[in-house]
């Protein structure tokens, strides 16, 4: 077996990390997010005006959200290596990630779809917009669940010389734990668990960042220990 | 070492037993996630919004603004969006089973592909638009009447995901000679994917026993699938019981990785 | 099972399940889920008379006859089959298999040239609550016979390539073709015939 393939897959991630930068220095439409105590009608005016800041990010939201799913695979497979009864955590992972990736694209396409002709019914794009946020907010339950199951599979890790390093167990669920609140923004228009609040905004976002910039630098170091390890060509 | 070489070769490791007394841990963490799953759904479904059992396609517009604006919707719909990613865990056991079967992978792969779909569009979907309506006010009632038709029709007639779900497992537990669970449910499970075709007629009638409430679309099919979704859990459940340890990844003096 | 172990078990014929418990299951199971919609349809016939009577006119019962004649030769053939492999004249067998399955096979395609025509003219499921019950369990019906088709499919290449052919799948195979054909001759009098 050759692990070119991973290792083309796992840098794609700095290059999803370079494309949220850029987009975030370009298209700075979500900083701050959208209030949502806005009506129909201001939500409307606030697409109107941002048009081409709010396109940009949707369509770079799909690029990124696409880019992520090599990371998540990765860590199927060596969630795969991990030795417990059965492969079950990682099917579980994969499952998850899948729901967690499309309802991320969604929450894109909802934006897009209101963007797309502006001058639609305010009404329309706003239960757009707040369709947009709810599938923004869908993700961190699976987010929360495939945490649950590499920290899972880790601690019942039964090789000698596990895959992956305990720590990382115990970062999954203190990550999971910090997005988590950010479920509760569908119950709160303003506060810090509204969905533009500190907790469900700015915690879960940056925690989440920083979560991909981890896994991605213990892949690295998982993926060198599996090439020499198990011998196969790098 | 060096980074090329011929052929692969299992990592040399001491023999050791896992710190774990009960070797399938695994297996049984992600199984009693499902009672808890079912029976958050059931309570939240039920006494807390009064979605199920569905209401009628043919409501009054009012009658349908007060059930879309009310706040346990919401509350119901956030509480379901957060454990829908526990979907995932119940569906990862029945691959599991089918990876046990002497039958080919695409079966549990396309039933992987199937749960990931079917949970978007049958489960996170329809919940999103339960509470969509009730987030915001001031929404007109032919918005709210939409979201309520869009949460009905995709939760109660979501077929294709489920049908190609439950033909797999029926088709998996039918051809294989492991006998890993019994043929009778086998033969169950093609029913219950054939309940999935029955639902089609939900996106066509509004009234009888043919809509979403109706007699032979919903309540004839509940008769079916609940004692299945029983039946098949607790013959999972004894699957895993029954499982030789020989046959565990973490037993025997060299681990063994899964790879698939 | 094979076909030497089929003369030793049981004594007499009487004594001898065709098939397997898990197909009598499926066959048991099947026809009280149709019982429960055939009760059902009568209930709602009872409740709208009128309108039943008025939707069955529009069904051609040239088609369903034609359907039926098609369907219990098919299952004949399939009988003759069954008796000729527990003889050991596979290669009898295996022709007068391919006969059952070529009429098979005109099921699907009358029912085509029956609902084609039909559906264009307007009569569609969503036309009344007669239309929805008649093509809901034609349909299904429908799908049991494309199902019984594979099946016999299988069974044909059983025959043909198998060293030793599989008597248990044969009988299996031709129980549940039996059950198609069961079911088409209920769905033939309550929805052809019952006027």
């Amino acid at each position: 077996m050759n692990t070119r393939g991973q290792n083309i897959l796992l840098w794609l991630t700095p290059v999803a990390g370079l494309l949220f930068l850029v987009a975030y220095w370009l298209f700075p439409a979500f900083a701050p997010p959208l209030s949502p105590t806005l009506s129909p009608e201001e939500v409307a005016a606030f697409f109107k005006e941002n048009l081409t800041a709010m396109r940009g990010v949707v369509i770079f939201g799909n690029i990124i959200g696409a880019l992520l799913v090599p990371l998540f695979a990765l860590i199927a497979v060596q969630m795969l290596r991990v030795v417990n009864s059965s492969p079950i955590f990682a099917y579980a992972y994969i499952i998850a990630a899948g729901i967690g990736i499309t309802a991320f694209i969604l929450a894109d396409f909802a934006w897009g779809i209101a963007l797309f002709r502006p001058d639609r019914d305010p009404q329309l794009i706003s239960l757009l917009n707040d369709m947009a946020w709810f599938f923004l907010v869908a993700p961190v339950g699976c987010v929360f669940v495939q945490n649950l199951c590499l920290a899972g599979s880790i601690y019942l890790d039964a090789r000698p010389d596990p895959v992956f390093p305990i720590w990382v167990a115990h970062f999954n669920i203190v990550t999971g734990l910090l997005m988590l609140p950010a479920a509760f923004s569908l119950l709160y228009k303003t506060g810090p668990l509204a969905w533009d609040g500190s907790i469900s905004f700015t915690l879960r976002f940056s925690t989440f960042i920083v979560y991909v910039a981890v896994m991605f630098l213990v892949l690295l170091k998982v993926t060198k220990q599996q090439v020499e390890q198990e011998g196969v060509a790098a | 070492m060096s980074t090329i070489a011929t052929a692969e070769r299992e990592p040399v490791s001491q023999p050791t037993e896992p710190w774990y007394k009960n070797k399938k841990l695994d297996q049984l963490l992600c199984f009693w996630s499902i009672p808890v799953f079912y029976n958050l759904f059931g309570l939240v479904f039920v006494p807390l919004s009064w979605m199920m059992p569905p209401r009628a396609p043919e409501s009054d517009l009012a009658g349908v603004v007060e059930f879309m604006q009310s706040p346990n919707l919401l509350i119901a719909s956030t509480i379901l969006i957060l454990s829908v990613g526990l979907s995932a865990v119940g569906n990862a056991m029945y691959a599991i089973q089918m990876k046990r079967m002497s039958v080919s992978p695409v079966l549990r792969f396309a039933f992987i592909a199937g749960a990931m779909t079917g949970a978007i569009v049958g489960c996170l979907f329809p919940m999103f638009c339960f509470g969509l309506g009730a987030f915001r006010e001031g929404y007109s009632p032919e918005i709210l009447q939409m979201l309520y038709d869009f949460g009905y029709l995709s939760f109660i007639g979501c077929l294709g995901c489920f049908f190609l779900n439950w033909s797999c497992l029926a088709l998996a537990i039918l051809l294989d000679k492991n006998n890993i669970l019994p043929k009778w449910l086998g033969y169950y499970t093609i029913w219950q994917s054939v309940t999935e075709i029955f639902a089609a007629t939900v996106w066509i009638a509004h009234t009888g026993p043919f809509a979403w409430n109706g007699l032979l679309a919903f309540w004839f099919n509940m008769v079916l699938y609940v004692p299945w979704q029983f039946i098949v859990y607790y013959c999972i459940f004894q699957a895993i019981r029954k499982q030789p340890e020989s046959e565990l990844y973490n037993s025997g003096p060299t681990p063994r990785a899964a790879y698939a | 099972m094979t076909i030497s172990q089929v003369g030793q078990a049981p004594r007499t014929r009487a004594d001898y399940l065709p098939g397997d418990h898990g197909m009598w299951f499926f066959i048991v199971g099947d026809l009280l889920i149709f019982g429960v919609y055939f009760l059902c349809y009568m209930v709602y016939r009872g409740q709208n008379l009128d309108v039943f009577l008025y939707s069955q006119q529009f069904l051609s019962q040239g088609i369903g006859v034609a359907n039926t004649i098609v369907l219990l030769t098919s299952s004949l053939f399939v009988a003759l089959a069954t008796e000729a492999v527990r003889e050991h004249k596979i290669r009898d067998a295996g022709r007068l298999l391919s006969l059952a399955i070529v009429l098979g096979a005109l099921f699907p395609v009358l029912k085509m040239v029956e609902w084609i025509p039909k559906i264009s003219a307007g009569h569609t499921p969503g036309e009344n609550l007669f239309f929805m019950y008649y093509y809901v369990m034609t349909g299904l019906h429908l799908l049991h016979v494309l199902l019984g088709l594979c099946i016999m499919a299988f069974m044909l290449r059983n025959l043909r390539q198998a060293a030793q052919p599989d008597i248990k799948f044969i009988e299996i195979g031709a129980i549940y073709w039996h059950m198609v054909d069961v079911l088409w001759l209920v769905l033939l009098a309550v929805f052809y015939l019952m006027r």
